[in-house]
Formats: structure tokens, sequence, C-alpha cells
């Protein structure tokens, strides 16, 4: 206990000094309220993400841009946290962590070297990743095709992956191979990572929070395969992701299997069904996970604080504010009502909107 | 030697139908340096490029295919190089025809050879996939002839393997894992027949890589892979064939295919520099600079293949409104001899000098040997340098101006391994024809300090020369010009003078005083003093003074200090051409020590001389990397910073490689 409260009482200031900064009650009310989109960036620019917006001028950004670069202070964070964790396994799960958005990045960079695209064609696409990626990126943009990319990353955490989608990518002649491949191996590393830290804490605390994370990623993956992309239930549970808790292989394919919503709900574990009960449309499922899982990461600040949870529990927490700013810019921008955009947020955040 | 070669400004008018004649007579000669006419005056007359597209892409056809002939053939040895450089609209018919005949000769057994290669590759790969699935040791046959099953081969991630048996738990399915290869598993997937695009989307969805088998394979597999073994060496016999075959079209056509290759490059180089000529309907006008000396040939020649039908007109530069004012460079052509040549290349690492700059090629080579000489002296290592040197200057083409400066450098080492009796650190096998370094150190360190003087004079003088030259006679009272020279002589004389007598008199004393005090005066007052005619050259009358004068004072005397403070520490900053001439000294002692303690702790005399050979290995190695970079930090630093400004403009020649 001793040694853990040494370990970690710089980062957990850290931590709790970044997480003052996320957006108050106010913030949130008055953004859902914003009439338009200008007064939504008005107000925009007086919370934390203000840095973010003060070299824009003129006319209105595209949504698309200001989505990334409001992803800035959360890569910084990243950063922050980063350093401020002593050991290497620990810094290691929040690497895993960081390299979903490395994976991003290189999706689209696999998209525009695979349509011949230059970066700054797609530049507005990338999330500025800053110090922390050490991807050799400059060569990795002089590649001609994805399969040179694929070769450029064989000694990064993505390499393995990468290579034994190759061919499936060839065999199909379309991306989806190689962007599953990098999905699955960010959380095969995170897998490994957290299964990889020295104390028994923060194994425990590291689960406690990435398996139900997996599990709520699972579930609305497995809307977004069968209802979206309409794919197989065999299909379904081998583009699952691994690390899950609540969820395990024969209930996502259960899952993939279900017919209707009632029946898909039937096959859900009972403590998550009664947070999500209510759900009566496939699209309403995402807000629904984020607040039960919203929920989830606020005990954990109250419960004991010398482990890693803290911190990915605090980088979670902003990313899923992130997420949610993203939704209300969309929702902002194509002028949808408040009650539209309500339902696509979580509670923690939409609940502001009667404040 | 001291300056580039003289050059002069040529302009050609030529009809459409001689451009060719011109432009090969051109190429012969190589050494003109081409200005874009639409940058010159004469483009605002309309005189606009055009570059003889359809030829130029005929040219780049041939070359491809040349190319691919060279590639394939693989000949060795140099290229020949071409005398006569050819008229590009009529060589290309030449060209055409002899790629062609070597073509219709040669592509026949390179599509055998290509398809030899490819059917032992794809024997191999067959090999590699039949050896995974070896271990079940199953007549092919068999699983072919499955009527109601259907089955697939292939490797999955081991990651992926519960996955996948979860997803197909809904069918009746088989997965027999037969091996492991690169973390993943070599599988046999089996299922019923009709649930076949079930297992197929199932082993799609788990990143399974098929071991695809091709039709007309049948028998047990162990059978299979000496069946293919007995094929791949035929396959091989087969190849060898072509080999012989090939490598005697290389002998017969390869040097042939090389000087093709040349004339097309130069024919298209000539093409390309087209687009700098200037066309106004069926005439053509191109301008740029070449040797005086050449002028004359090139215009006989030119009116003697044209028969007079071409204009070939010369300007001298002083002539050329757009030189005089400044806004035309002439480039520089060095004219250095064959020792000197290769040291161009660390003059133009530094700049390019302007054509009225004394060029320095020379000077630097000559100090630049003595700096290294001095601080490297050792006849061995010299002889170790040179021999190096000679190997890159016979063996690496590339890099042929390096070894002639490894080889003089070398020469330079052995000439000061004698004055200081040294042979690779051994001070006792030759007697020293000047002294040892360390045995007279303080010497030396004052014969550094001396050459240091030296060399920073002829820095000040090269620069008085390129002050006249220039016209820049503002800048003769200031610190970098004349007055800043005597007062460094001045001092400099003082110094000698005390070291070598000991002492000075009460009367050079004085009037060495009075002189600096006076120098650094006018030094001080020169830029104010120029302020205040300027300001009664704009106002006609004396009277008020120009603002900040105060302020331009003051800064001169700090400049006037600065800069005086820079001579005194350049003139000490050659004292590390002792330092480092000792510690080459001084890193010989500590190998031989090194070497006698591991005698004295192992007993063999193998060993003391392995060490002394790593030794010095290391020595040539760090000391010579060490040397070189003081050598030319001496130069920039302290010698070329007095005098040397660049801004010039290298000569393009017109056939510079691509």
């Amino acid at each position: 206990m001793i040694l853990a409260a040494a370990r970690y009482a710089y980062p957990n200031a850290k931590v709790r000094a970044l997480r003052s900064r996320r957006l108050t009650d106010q913030d949130r009310h008055f953004l859902l309220e914003a009439r338009d989109f200008s007064s939504f960036l008005a107000y925009l620019a007086t919370t934390p993400y203000g840095r973010e917006l003060s070299d824009l001028e003129g006319e209105l950004p595209d949504p698309g841009v200001l989505e990334r670069r409001l992803a800035r202070p959360l890569m910084e964070d990243y950063a922050k946290v980063a350093r401020a964790l002593r050991g290497k396994r620990e810094r290691e799960s929040v690497l895993a962590l960081f390299s979903r958005f490395e994976s991003e990045n290189l999706k689209v960079l696999l998209r525009a070297v695979f349509s011949g695209l230059g970066k700054q064609a797609v530049s507005h696409l990338l999330y500025p990743l800053g110090t922390l990626s050490t991807l050799p990126w400059d060569n990795l943009w002089a590649c001609d095709n994805p399969a040179e990319v694929a070769d450029m990353l064989i000694r990064t955490p993505f390499g393995t992956a990468l290579k034994h989608a190759v061919p499936q990518f060839e065999a199909q002649g379309r991306l989806f191979p190689l962007e599953m491949a990098l999905d699955l191996s960010c959380f095969q590393r995170l897998k490994q990572a957290v299964s990889g830290l020295r104390s028994r804490s923060d194994r425990k605390a590291a689960k406690g929070i990435l398996g139900p994370y997996v599990d709520i990623l699972n579930i609305s993956w497995t809307i977004r395969l069968k209802i979206h992309y309409g794919l197989s239930p065999e299909e379904t549970v081998n583009y699952s992701l691994p690390g899950g808790e609540l969820l395990g292989l024969s209930q996502l394919h259960r899952l993939a299997r279900a017919e209707d919503i009632s029946s898909f709900l039937e096959q859900i574990p009972r403590s998550l069904q009664r947070e999500i009960g209510e759900v009566s449309e496939w699209e309403d499922f995402p807000a629904y996970l984020e607040t039960w899982f919203l929920r989830l990461l606020a005990r954990l600040f109250m419960g004991p604080p010398f482990h890693i949870g803290i911190e990915i529990a605090f980088l979670l927490e902003k990313e899923m504010e992130l997420t949610a700013l993203i939704t209300l810019i969309e929702a902002k921008a194509q002028g949808l009502s408040l009650d539209k955009a309500v339902k696509k947020l979580p509670r923690q955040f939409s609940g502001a909107a009667h404040v | 030697m001291f300056r580039p070669v003289k050059l002069t400004r040529l302009t050609i008018q030529a009809p459409e139908d001689q451009i060719s004649a011109v432009m090969a007579i051109l190429g012969d000669l190589r050494l003109l340096h081409l200005i874009r006419v639409e940058e010159t005056h004469l483009g605002h007359l309309g005189y606009v490029a055009h570059i003889d597209t359809p030829l130029l892409e005929h040219y780049d056809r041939l070359l491809a295919r040349a190319n691919r002939l060279l590639r394939d053939l693989g000949p060795s040895g140099p290229s020949p190089g071409i005398r006569k450089v050819p008229r590009p609209d009529k060589a290309v018919f030449r060209l055409e025809e002899e790629l062609a005949l070597i073509e219709k000769e040669a592509l026949e057994p390179l599509e055998r050879k290509k398809k030899a290669k490819n059917a032992i590759s794809e024997h191999e790969a067959l090999i590699a996939r039949l050896h995974l699935l070896a271990p079940i040791k199953i007549d092919l046959d068999r699983l072919y002839n499955l009527r109601y099953v259907t089955w697939r081969a292939g490797l999955i991630p081991e990651e992926n393997l519960d996955k996948l048996e979860q997803s197909l738990v809904d069918t009746y399915h088989a997965l027999i894992p037969i091996g492991r290869k690169e973390r993943r598993v070599v599988l046999l997937a089996v299922s019923l027949k009709e649930d076949e695009e079930v297992l197929l989307r199932a082993l799609k969805s788990a990143f399974c890589d098929p071991l695809e088998l091709p039709p007309g394979i049948h028998g047990t597999i162990e059978k299979v892979l000496d069946r293919l073994s007995a094929e791949i060496e035929y396959l091989k016999t087969e190849f060898a064939g072509l080999d012989t075959k090939w490598a005697e079209l290389a002998r017969k056509y390869g040097t042939r295919l090389k000087r093709l290759r040349e004339e097309i490059l130069l024919a298209r180089q000539l093409l390309k520099a087209q687009a700098k000529f200037g066309q106004i309907d069926h005439t053509y006008l191109l301008t740029g600079w070449i040797p005086v000396a050449l002028f004359e040939e090139l215009r006989k020649r030119i009116i003697k293949a044209t028969s007079g039908k071409v204009l070939v007109d010369q300007v001298e530069p002083e002539d050329i409104k757009e030189v005089r004012s400044g806004i035309l460079k002439i480039p520089i052509l060095f004219n250095n001899p064959l020792l000197i040549r290769p040291f161009e290349r660390l003059t133009t690492l530094y700049g390019t000098p302007s054509y009225e700059e004394v060029e320095p090629t020379v000077f630097l080579a000559v100090s630049f040997l003595l700096l290294f000489g001095m601080m490297f002296g050792d006849v061995g290592h010299g002889a170790i340098l040179c021999g190096i040197g000679y190997y890159v200057f016979r063996k690496m083409y590339r890099y042929t101006d390096y070894g002639i400066i490894l080889m003089e450098c070398g020469v330079s080492s052995m000439i000061f391994g004698l004055l200081y009796g040294s042979v690779f650190g051994m001070e006792d096998l030759i007697p020293a024809l000047w002294m040892h370094p360390m045995e007279e150190i303080n010497r030396f360190m004052m014969m550094s300090a001396f050459l240091g003087i030296g060399v920073i004079s002829l820095g000040l003088i090269l620069n008085l020369i390129n002050v006249i030259r220039q016209h820049r006679y503002g800048e003769l009272l200031s610190t970098s010009g004349l007055a800043g020279a005597l007062l460094y002589w001045l001092g400099a004389g003082l110094v000698v003078r005390y070291l070598l007598s000991g002492g000075l008199s009460s009367f050079e004393l004085i009037s060495a005083k009075v002189a600096a005090g006076t120098l650094i005066i006018l030094m001080i007052l020169q830029k104010p003093i120029r302020a205040v005619l300027l300001r009664y050259h704009k106002d006609k009358k004396w009277g008020r003074l120009p603002p900040g004068l105060g302020g331009t004072i003051l800064e001169s005397f700090i400049e006037v200090l600065d800069d005086l403070l820079r001579y005194l520490a350049n003139t000490v900053s050659f004292v590390r051409i002792a330092a480092f001439a000792l510690t080459h000294a001084g890193l010989f002692i500590a190998v031989f020590s090194l070497a006698d303690m591991v005698q004295n702790v192992h007993g063999g005399g193998l060993l003391y001389w392995v060490t002394l050979i790593i030794g010095n290995v290391f020595i040539i190695a760090l000391e010579g990397m060490v040397v070189s970079i003081q050598t030319i930090r001496l130069e920039y630093y302290e010698f070329f910073s007095k005098f040397f400004r660049g801004g010039g403009k290298p000569f393009r020649p017109l056939l510079e490689e691509e």
C-alpha cells in the first residue's frame, strides 16, 4: 500500500489536476442550449477547449476539421499521463490505449494510399498525435500501396496483425481486413499490457475498467456490423474485440444471432440489462452504454486511489467527453433539435440540458 | 588558377532547319552554360521556349527499352565515353534500328528465362505450402473426391482460433490444427457441403491465409513433393542453360548497349536544353556563357556546318548592362590543375566564389595539406592513408575526388612524418629532420601560432585584392580592410619581435602605440565620418549632424573592439595544430603502453603486435577524422572568413549528368 502510494502519488495528483479541466455542468448546459453552430462555438471558446479555436477566423470551420482539432488536449493529456507514470509496464498500458488513435491515423493513411491521395488531402482527418507516437510517419506517407505500409510497420505493435491480414486484403481487394486488423491489434496489445502489469491491484483495477469498456464496444460493434453492414453472425463473432469481462464469445455469438431488440436485450448480462432495459431502437444503444460506463468510471474516482485505474479512467472519461462534444458539434452543424441531439448523448452530458 | 575561367556571352540565332546541327556542335563542345532566353530581355520580345515533345518522348521510350535490356543482361564494365554528340533528330532513326536489332536476338531468350524463373518460384511456393500440410499424411485424391463434405486449408492467427471455433458452433464442422508457423496455426477446416458459404465467411473473417493447391495434384503429399522436387531440378537445369546463353548475349551486346544508352541520354539532354532556347516562328535563339578561348572555334565550326546560315555573336560581360548592375551573375567555371581540382568540393561547400573574387581553391588546398600534415605527421600512417586513397581512386568511381584528397593528405603526413622522425609512432627508426613534437612543445606551439599569423595575413591580403577588384574602397579603412590588416600586422610584428629578441625598445613601443592609436581611431570614426559626408552630399551644405550619430560611433567602437578580439582569437586558434599533433603522439604513447601491459600480463609477443595494430587502426580512424574536421574548421572560420564572400553562381555545362 505504501509502495503503491509512493508510485501513484505524483501521477494521481497530475490526473486530478488535469481532470479539473473537464467541462463543467454549466459548460454542458450552455453548449447544449446553444441556438446554432456559431453560438455553440462562441461558448466553446470560453471553455478549456477555447485554445483550439483561437486561430480560427472568418467563416465557420468545417465540423470534421474541428473534431480533430479538439482532440489535441486529449492527446496532450495522454503524453502528460504517460510521462508521469514511472513504471515501464504501467506506461505501456497507457500507450496501448493511445495506440487506438495511431490506428485511426493509420486507417486514414491506408485509405489515402489505396486511393492515391497525398497526405495534404486527408491531413484534416488525422489526430494530432504529437510526440507520443513513434511510428515512422514520414516513411509511411511515402509508401505506394497498403502492402508496403504493412511491411514498414512490421517491427511495430501493429506489424504481425497487419501482416496476417494482407492475404485477405489482397483476396478481397478492399481495406476492411487491414482496418479490422489494426483495431484488433490495439485491443490485443491492451489485453497483454493489462496482464503484464506488475501489481495485482493494478491488474484488477485495469481489468475492472477495460473489461466493461471492451464489452460496450463489442455490443456497439455487434449492432453496427449486424444492422448497418449486414454481416453474418460468424463474421461478427470473428471481428469481436478481445478482453471483454461480461460478454464471452458464446454470448457475443448469441447477440449476433438475435433477431430483434428484445431478443438482443435478453442476451445481455443482467447487471447491464438493468441499465439499458429501456432501449427501444438500435441507435439508442451507444448513449445508454456510455451512460452506464461513465457511471462506472465516476465510481472509481471515489474508491481507493493508488492504482493505474485512475489514469486509465481519466483518459477514457476525457475521450468520452470529446466523443459527446463531437456528437454535439455534428448535431449543431446539421441544425438538429435539442431533443434529437440529447438522445445521442450519455445522460451525464444530456442531463445538463435541464440545469 | 587564381581566377575562374574567363567567360564571354554567346548568342546564336539559327533557322529551324539548322538548330539540330548547332545543338550537336554545342553538345560536342559541352562547355556552354545556357541562359533561359525567356528570362532575359529577349523573352519580352516574344522569344519563348518550345521542346520537341514527340521526339523527346520517342527518346524516353528508347531509353526505357535500353534500360530494360541492360537490367536483364547486366553487362559489367564502365560505360564508354561518347566523343561525338549525335544530332537528336537524325540519330533517333539509327538508335531505333540498332536497339531493335539487339531486341530481336535478346527478347526471346529473355522471355524464356523469365518463364523458367516464374515456374521455379511457383514450384517452390507450392512445395512450401505442401510442406505445411505434410504432417496429415493424407492422399489428396481422397480429399478432392469427398462428396458431402467440403474442406479448406489455411493459416490463421493463433488468437483467432477460439473465435473461429465459436463462430461455427451452429454448423457441423471440424477444425484440425496441423502445425504452427510464425504465430499462426496451420488448419484444415471441414464442414458439410451445404455449409460451405458459412465456412468460407468464418475463415475469411478470422483472417485466414488460404493454402490453395492448383488443380491436377494427385496422390499423397509425399509423392507430390517428390515429383515437384524432380520438376524443379529440371527447371533449374533449363534455367542454367539459358543463363549461359544470356551471358553470351551480355558479352556480345553489353558495350554496344551501353554506348546506345549514353547516346540516348545525351540526345535527351540536348532536347531538354531546348527549354532554355527562344523561338519565334521558324527562328531559334539561344544564349549563354562560354569560355572566351573556345568562342572562335565554336563560331567557325557552326558557320562551316551550316554554310553561314547561323548568326553567332559574342558580347563581353562588361558590356552587358544587367551584369554591370549586378542583376545577372556570370557563372564560375573553375580552372585548377588536376591535383587541386578535388578541393573545389570543399570550396563550394562553403560557397561559390563570385566572378570578381579571388578563386581560393589553390590556397585552400595548400594550407589544408600543410595543416593536416602537421597534425597527422607520421610516415606509416601517411602511407596507409595514401593506400586507402589510391584504392578509392581506382575502385570507387563516384568518390575519385576524395581518393585524390586522401592520397595528398597521406603524402603530406609522410613528409611531416619524416620531419618529426615518426614511423607508426616509433621515433627511433629514422632521425627527425626537424624536431620531435613531444620534446619541443613550446617551440611547436610557437610555430603553430606563427603559421596562424601567416594564414590570416594571407587571408587579409586576398581580402584587399577582392576589395580593389570589386571597387569596395569604403571598406579599406574598416577592421576587415587595410586599416585592420595594418593593425594586425603591427601587433603580430611586435609579438614576433618580442618572442625572438626577448624585449622591445622604448622607441618601438611608442611608435607602435601611436600607429595603433591612429589606426583604431580611423577604424572607429570611418563610419560616422561617412555618415556626415553623406548628409552633406544630400543637403549640399554643412549644418545639421545626421540623426543617431552618437549611436553610430558607439556601434562602431563596439564593432572595432569585437573585430580586434576576433583577430586575436583566430590567431590563438591555430595553436590547436600543435595540440592535435601532440595528441597524435600522445595516443601512440598510450597504445605502446597498453601493448606493453598486455605483453607483461599474458606474456605473448603476438598479443603485443595485435594491440599495436588495433591501436594504430584506432588512431588512424579517430585522429584522421578529428584532424580533418579541425583542418576544415581552421580553413573556414579562420581563413575563408577573412576574405571569401561567395554568392557566385556555378557554371552548369550543357550536358551536365542527370
